[in-house]
């Protein structure tokens, strides 16, 4: 189920090793199969207007196959399911022509014959009349495009797709309809140009809104707020995260993660570090294991968020699996903020200046300068039961006693470190140690595990669902031995009853 | 044509009066001003239309934000500073890419950030901060204001204000606020930390000129002043009390219900 939805993220996927054995047989055949396997599915679904079919399944399969799609396989589905006369149908062949490969046009005339056999041996599947299928296959074709990287073709064909897009007010079309926001967005992000789409975008979510397209709304506002982000307008995308319209349960557990992490870097920017830190752990949670990119920039934030509030990640998060590298500039800044040593963490911070500013971590970074200070500071408080001021100030490299006098006030003053300090000899005295367990602490980290249990609970019974078959067994269960009489024999039955009396 | 003429004869009005600090008459100027702004074709809102006067009507617009600032600025009017400064950011915003830059931007800029500073508006400090690139954030107003924060936050309020005392004169309507803020924060610093000052010591430690100002102080905050010491008090324990038992009896209630409706 996880990896399904990782597929349903786009997120890179790992084909299931079953699947790869089979895919040894030669590669076209199984695409076509599994073009088949989805435009069955497209069509009953449409039928049967079962919407959730389409988002977890068709997703699935189409991940499948983008892997093994070529050019010609394109152009052969093309001319299968899309009636000829078309203009989506000419419209993209002349995208999926312009690719360069030469050949295609040889492999036209096998392929338009194997399209035929396949048509013919499988089930009768000619053009189909579905908007669903004709927009699929542009999803197809950007898909196809942004994986050969050729952004700029791509973006005019997701501009098309999306015009098409919005013609149509069909619910069957959410699922397709969200995608192909998606990789329009990315087309216009790789290409650099991603301001132009914003107006575009939010004019969507509000249809999208009036429409209760849930899938929609959820993808177009994660999109949104990527766009926002993207040119470090914090405050406008809190303004409309705050006053857009949301579901209360999330339909794409991928399009959750996503939100997660958006508002964590929001509430991290805002000084909410508290809010950041939860919210940005549990879309650390709900990612998918094959989500690893998202992973390790959560994890970048996560690491940020918890030094500034005043607690040092372990060191195992560090060395998780593919972790290593990408968070090596994060564990040394870990290791400088530790131990209190300004100097350290200046040279640190500038060693990696570069990674941080490709991050968009920087300013966070330059904040930590005071949780350096208190780090020291709080040591210091353990070390020594009595200190004077001059040598706090030596200690943690601050230029008089007079700055490390207020410092030490501020710090004690926001319950970084538990102390007295003394004018008029000039000296910073720790106060006697109490007992944790005879204060409240304790009571309230259980509360924290408690009510997230509880949560857990909730929501686990929230998400289950009743199998649309359960109830029948259950009745033919009921029935047992007993044999179903038809009308006749009920006749037959009840004419003896009559005659007995 | 003639338009832009009486805008740019408006716009010489409005320096006058800012030379003379007549917030008055330029605050009427203004308003003419904004109206004439309105009607030329070139500047935003009315990005549809291009003039062949384009680029000047855009300087012309871009000086009579500058000059609402700063008039504003010397009025001391939160509101019509607060209104001007989201003006003058839009319109940097928008004509980015159509006018060359000034380097007066950066200095706006760092103006704002300031006076964020010394609202305490902190959150959104940060959120003006990050849309700046890497040569605003060179410009000497913004790194002046962000070397404020960075020390107001360590605690390092000596330093704060002996800063303040040297800023550039745009940003005079600071000096009084930021002191003013920080010797409430050394105030509810001491208060945590010390138990008992003198008086002499309170005085240099809270920056205060004269004996008097120090106890019109203690009175406001409640310390009690016996012969030659400060002695500070901590009174919150009693209401914490309460606190925590109300903090208790919630819990323990959402522990029953949630309990209860696992089946």
């Amino acid at each position: 189920m996880v990896q399904e939805q990782a597929a349903a993220a786009g997120a890179n996927d790992a084909a299931p090793p079953a699947k790869d054995a089979e895919q040894q047989q030669p590669k076209p055949f199984s695409v076509k199969e599994g073009m088949q396997g989805i435009i069955t599915l497209l069509e009953k679904a449409v039928k049967t207007k079962e919407t959730r079919l389409l988002m977890g399944r068709l997703m699935r399969q189409t991940a499948m196959v983008r892997k093994h799609m070529t050019a010609s396989d394109l152009v052969a589905f093309i001319n299968t399911y899309l009636p000829k006369d078309s203009n989506s149908a000419g419209f993209l062949k002349g995208y999926v022509m312009q690719d360069g490969d030469t050949a295609p046009m040889e492999d036209d005339a096998t392929a338009a014959g194997d399209a035929g056999d396949g048509a013919d041996a499988g089930s009768a599947l000619g053009p189909s009349q579905l908007p669903e299928v004709e927009l699929y296959m542009y999803l197809l074709l950007l898909v196809n495009l942004l994986d050969r990287k050729q952004f700029a073709q791509a973006r005019e064909v997701a501009d098309t797709a999306v015009g098409l897009l919005q013609q149509h007010n069909r619910r069957t079309l959410d699922a397709i309809g969200a995608r192909i926001y998606f990789y329009y967005s990315w087309a216009y992000e790789c290409t650099g140009a991603l301001a132009d789409v914003r107006s575009t975008l939010m004019a969507a979510h509000c249809t999208a809104g009036l429409r209760h397209d849930a899938v929609g709304q959820e993808t177009l506002l994660n999109l949104l707020l990527r766009n926002y982000l993207a040119y470090n307008l914090y405050d406008q995308a809190e303004k409309f995260r705050s006053k857009a319209q949301k579901a209360d349960t999330w339909r794409v557990p991928g399009q959750y993660c996503r939100y997660l992490y958006y508002l964590g870097t929001i509430r991290a920017i805002q000084l909410e570090y508290t809010e950041a830190k939860e919210v940005l752990q549990q879309a650390s949670r709900k990612a998918p294991t094959c989500a690893h990119g998202f992973r390790v920039a959560c994890n970048k934030w996560l690491i940020l968020v918890r030094l500034l509030l005043g607690e040092v990640p372990e060191r195992v998060e560090f060395s998780a699996p593919g972790m290593r590298t990408p968070l090596a500039p994060y564990f040394e800044l870990t290791c400088a903020v530790r131990s209190g040593d300004l100097a350290q963490f200046r040279v640190v911070s500038e060693k990696f200046a570069a990674a941080f500013r490709a991050d968009r971590t920087t300013n966070l970074i330059t904040r930590l300068q005071y949780n350096v200070i208190r780090t020291g500071l709080r040591r210091i408080n353990l070390a020594y039961s009595r200190i004077s001021l001059k040598d706090v100030a030596e200690k943690l490299a601050l230029p008089s006693a007079v700055d490390a006098e207020y410092i030490c006030a501020k710090a004690i003053r926001d319950g970084g470190i538990d102390a007295v300090l003394d004018h008029a000899g000039g000296f910073l005295a720790t106060r006697e140690l109490t007992d944790l367990y005879s204060t409240n602490e304790p009571q309230a980290a259980f509360h924290e595990r408690i009510a997230f249990c509880l949560n857990l609970h909730n929501e686990a019974v929230k998400a289950m669902r009743f199998e649309p078959d359960a109830h029948k067994r259950a009745l033919a269960a009921a029935n047992g031995g007993k044999e179903q009489m038809s009308v006749e024999e009920i006749a037959r039955a009840i004419e003896e009853e009559e005659d007995d009396m | 044509m003639s338009l832009l003429k009486e805008a740019q004869q408006l716009l010489d009005k409005l320096k006058t009066a800012h030379k003379k600090n007549d917030w008055p008459a330029g605050k009427a100027v203004l308003g003419q001003l904004r109206i004439k702004l309105i009607q030329l074709p070139a500047v935003p809102p009315n990005t549809g239309f291009s003039s062949p006067t384009a680029q000047q009507e855009l300087l012309l617009a871009r000086d009579v934000y500058e000059h609402a600032v700063l008039l504003a600025l010397k009025s001391q009017d939160e509101a019509a500073l607060e209104s001007s400064f989201t003006q003058l950011k839009t319109f940097y915003a928008d004509t980015r890419s159509l006018l060359p830059a000034a380097p007066q931007e950066w200095m706006f800029a760092g103006l704002d950030l300031l006076r964020l500073l010394v609202a305490n508006r902190i959150a959104e400090f940060h959120t003006e901060l990050e849309l700046l690139p890497a040569e605003g954030m060179a410009a000497p107003h913004v790194v002046s204001a962000v070397q404020l924060e960075q020390w107001l936050m360590e605690g390092a309020y000596n330093k704060v204000l002996a800063a303040g005392k040297s800023l550039p004169p745009e940003c005079s309507f600071a000096v009084e606020q930021l002191s003013a803020t920080v010797r409430e924060e050394i105030a509810s610093c001491a208060e945590a930390s010390y138990s008992s000052l003198k008086l002499a010591d309170a005085q240099v430690l809270m920056m205060m000129t004269s004996k008097m100002e120090l106890e019109q102080f203690a009175e406001q905050h409640g310390w009690a002043i016996e012969g030659d010491l400060v002695h500070f008090y901590r009174a919150a324990a009693a209401d914490a009390n309460a606190e925590q038992h109300l903090r208790l009896i919630n819990q323990s209630l959402l522990y029953a219900k949630e309990l209860e409706r696992i089946v």
